[in-house]
């Protein structure tokens, strides 16, 4: 890299990644600034705004990341956090990040942020698979046409990386001329009276006129309500109805126009500056082929279903011996730590505290770091390939019936990792109707914070059917899901139905980094709660357990015990009713992963396993009632949080506990009467 | 005639695009503009959603809005 004059820095430089989705934003973020934000191929992975920090050449630099979008019109909640962003103001300079595989499209945007008057360098990434189609750019032309600096990039490989903080500093706080498309005669005088009227009626100046104007004359309802804000009300009549009256007559209509002229505009850079090979020169398709076979008619939900059957089993066969190993180490070292504490002369209160407290509750669901760790291995692939997007085509016609479509079938696989980012997900969804159904239903996916308790109890009752069992409770949990859908669709939720449209990006290669950083960042957190929450919870059961002075350690008469006995009647006819399930589900709303802990220490007697002592407290029939009702009862807390601030509003976290409290009990009850009156599994 | 009245691997140049601001602004984003060349790469058989390529790009779309979408066979003049 040629070596560029140093510029000072005075501040530090806000920088804001903006551009399509998918395009690569994230990744130049986490190169940019070392963070390990998530990556996936499919357009939407980014929601919220992320901030991080890079430096370069003594200059500080605080870098945004966006969600995509493909204009500035902003139609569902992600796109609004990025308008909102880029139109407020608060940042230096934009690195607009463009796939340059596709450039005319994403031009469009490049444009509307270049008319906004927006300081940006147009950076071509995605050059790799560019240069592998045949698709050459002359940077010198395009640069020179949008009057912007441009820079080349392979963000997945961190090539241009350094380049790009180079020109970043380098144009920092240079002021460039706003873009200025010839819209035509008719329109061009309309924009020139609009902006005599703004003047007139003493209007900031900070306010860019131009732009304003555009956008008014296309009816951009944010630039309405700018304008009613900004001018009198006298004045904002009068600039609407001189649009009104001038478009009629005209008899033109001037909203068409004035994207056919963007469109031109683009068209003529990308005719000037691109060229690629003949169509007959250019290389075979391999997505196409492989979508032919995906997306077909009759093979698409089959391939799909194979597709989950897979990451299943490969999160519990290949899991299952990982488990055994770490479940030896955890009683090896308890019994360990207990005889050695007990030799030191610490009190049998310290030793109960660290064997029963710790290892029995916090050990108990560390355990099932490899399931954890596997589960994510799937979901990662899943989301890196870009299959992901071809579920949602293929389940549109399902989702459809619903009253949804396929893009809110998204929202449910990430539930499968965790409900929280399975509900931020639903941000996508651009009808608000849509966005409700999709975030009350999402908890019904089973998410990994469940997986060690059907574990537990699939080795503890159902030692030759484990993997069944297992996958029966996911299937039930997206039954009920489309049922609930259902019935939010036909009774409850009133609302437009919105269009389905999607981006289905080429495959990709899941790249080995990108992988290994999505699981660690999960496993990460997954320890992270265990040492945290699971262990706070742990420790409190523990002292409950011990309370009042002088009972026995966790029983009928401890704490824990009347407290459970307190909630116990309302899971007997379920089949569970002893104090130590109902205490281990009340607790399990904090973290569903609570449940197994909470019965690791209520359950540890010191003989024995956390299975053994299940399977001589649960009947088969019992064990299941129990695991359907920790599938669907009352989401955990953090997932509750997650419905308030995403929904702005109490009502639906109260109303998502609720339902499905009452749904969980319904389920379980058919479940344990039923198998009862037919003599299944007693 | 209206794009989702087309079969794979059929092209045709887009003429006009009806339906709401929103419809309308969403298709405009992602390049469905009057002018392109489009090709239907999976038709579904008539039901649900059309995979349709545009340039390289690959987009799943929505029956309803591919009503809205109105083509030329003949494709666009160069
Ligand atoms: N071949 C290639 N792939 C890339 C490049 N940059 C990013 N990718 C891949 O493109 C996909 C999308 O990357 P992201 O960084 O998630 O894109 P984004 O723009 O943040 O996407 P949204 O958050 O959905 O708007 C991922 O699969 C990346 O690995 C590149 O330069 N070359
Ligand atoms: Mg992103």
């Amino acid at each position: 890299m040629a070596l560029k004059k140093k510029k000072k820095c005075s501040n530090q430089i806000k920088i804001a990644l903006a551009g399509n989705p998918n395009s690569g934003k994230t990744t130049i973020f986490n190169e940019l600034t070392g963070a390990r934000q998530h990556v996936g191929n499919w357009p939407g992975v980014t929601v919220e705004k992320k901030t991080g920090s890079a430096y370069y050449n003594n200059c500080s630099l605080q870098v945004v990341d966006l969600p995509g979008t493909y204009s500035l019109g902003a139609y569902s909640e992600d796109e609004i956090v990025a308008r909102d962003f880029l139109t407020s103001d608060d940042y230096d300079l934009v690195l607009n990040i463009i796939n340059s595989g596709s450039l005319e499209r994403n031009l469009y945007f490049t444009v509307q942020l270049l008319e906004m008057g927006v300081d940006l360098i147009a950076v071509l990434n995605m050059a790799d698979e560019a240069r592998k189609k045949g698709i050459k750019i002359d940077h010198k032309i395009l640069s020179r046409m949008l009057g912007v600096p441009v820079v080349e990039t392979v963000a997945s490989k961190g090539k241009g990386v350094e380049n790009l903080l180079a020109e970043t500093v380098e144009n920092q706080g240079l002021q460039k001329d706003q873009l200025k498309i010839n819209y035509g005669f008719e329109i061009e005088d309309l924009i020139s009276q609009i902006i005599s009227q703004l003047e007139k009626s003493n209007i900031q100046d900070s306010v860019n006129k131009r732009w304003l104007a555009v956008k008014l004359i296309e009816r951009d309802p944010e630039a309405v309500k700018l304008l009613e804000r900004e001018v009198s009300k006298k004045s904002a009549k009068k600039i609407k109805s001189l649009i009104a009256k001038t478009e009629l007559k005209a008899e033109l209509d001037f909203d068409s126009i004035i994207i056919d002229k963007k469109y031109e505009f683009i068209n003529n850079i990308v005719r000037k500056s691109v060229t690629r090979p003949a169509p007959e020169e250019e290389p075979d398709n391999i997505s196409d082929k492989i979508d032919n076979v995906v997306t077909n008619k009759y093979l698409g939900i089959p391939i799909f279903m194979t597709v989950m059957w897979v990451i299943f089993q490969l999160t519990f066969t290949l899991g299952d011996p990982l488990i055994g190993y770490i479940e030896t180490f955890f009683e090896f070292s308890g019994a360990l730590i207990g005889s050695f504490l007990t030799g030191f002369g610490f009190s049998s209160l310290i030793v109960s505290f660290v064997s029963d407290g710790i290892i029995g509750g916090v050990g108990s669901v560390l355990v099932f770091i490899p399931n954890i760790f596997l589960l994510f291995l799937g979901i990662a692939v899943l989301e890196d390939t870009g299959y992901m997007s071809r579920a949602a085509y293929v389940m549109d016609k399902v989702m459809s019936k619903l009253g949804l479509h396929g893009k809110s079938f998204i929202p449910m696989i990430i539930g499968f990792g965790c409900n929280v980012p399975g509900v931020m997900a639903t941000r996508t969804l651009d009808s608000k109707r849509d966005r409700i159904i999709s975030i009350l239903i999402n908890p019904l996916m089973s998410c990994s914070a469940r997986l060690p308790v059907y574990v537990v109890f699939a080795g503890a009752l159902f030692p030759n059917h484990g993997g069944l069992v297992v996958f029966s409770l996911y299937l039930m949990g997206i039954l009920l899901a489309v049922i609930m859908a259902g019935v939010f669709n036909k009774f409850l939720i009133k609302g437009e139905r919105s269009h389905f449209v999607m981006e289905l990006p080429p495959y990709r290669l899941p790249t080995f980094k990108g992988v290994v950083i999505h699981m660690w960042e999960k496993v990460g957190a997954f320890i992270k709660k265990a040492g945290t929450i699971i262990f706070s919870v742990a420790v409190l059961i523990w002292v409950m357990a011990n309370l009042p002075v002088g009972v026995e350690y966790a029983s009928a008469e401890s704490l824990i015990g009347r407290f459970g006995q307190l909630a116990a009647p309302i899971f007997a006819p379920l089949g569970f009713g002893s104090w130590q399930a109902a205490s281990s589900l009340v607790f399990g709303i904090l973290a569903k992963e609570v449940v197994v802990s909470t019965l690791g220490v209520v359950y540890a007697a010191g003989e024995g396993s956390l299975r053994t002592v299940l399977a001589a407290n649960f009947s088969p029939l019992a064990a299941y009632s129990f695991l359907a009702m920790v599938l669907i009862y009352t989401p955990c807390a953090a997932t509750l949080g997650a419905i308030k601030s995403e929904t702005q509003s109490w009502k639906w976290p109260i109303i998502s506990a609720v339902y499905l409290f009452v749904l969980a009990w319904v389920v379980s009850f058919i479940i344990y009467q039923g198998g009862l009156l037919l003599g299944i599994g007693v | 005639m209206p794009l989702a009245m087309m079969k794979s691997g059929e092209s045709a140049c887009i003429k006009k695009i009806t339906g709401g601001r929103t419809a309308r602004g969403k298709l405009t984003g992602l390049g469905l503009v009057c002018g392109k060349e489009v090709k239907i790469h999976s038709d579904n058989s008539g039901s649900g959603p059309l995979i349709i390529a545009l340039g390289d790009n690959r987009i799943a779309l929505g029956r309803g809005l591919a009503h809205k979408i109105f083509v030329d066979k003949k494709g666009c003049e160069k």
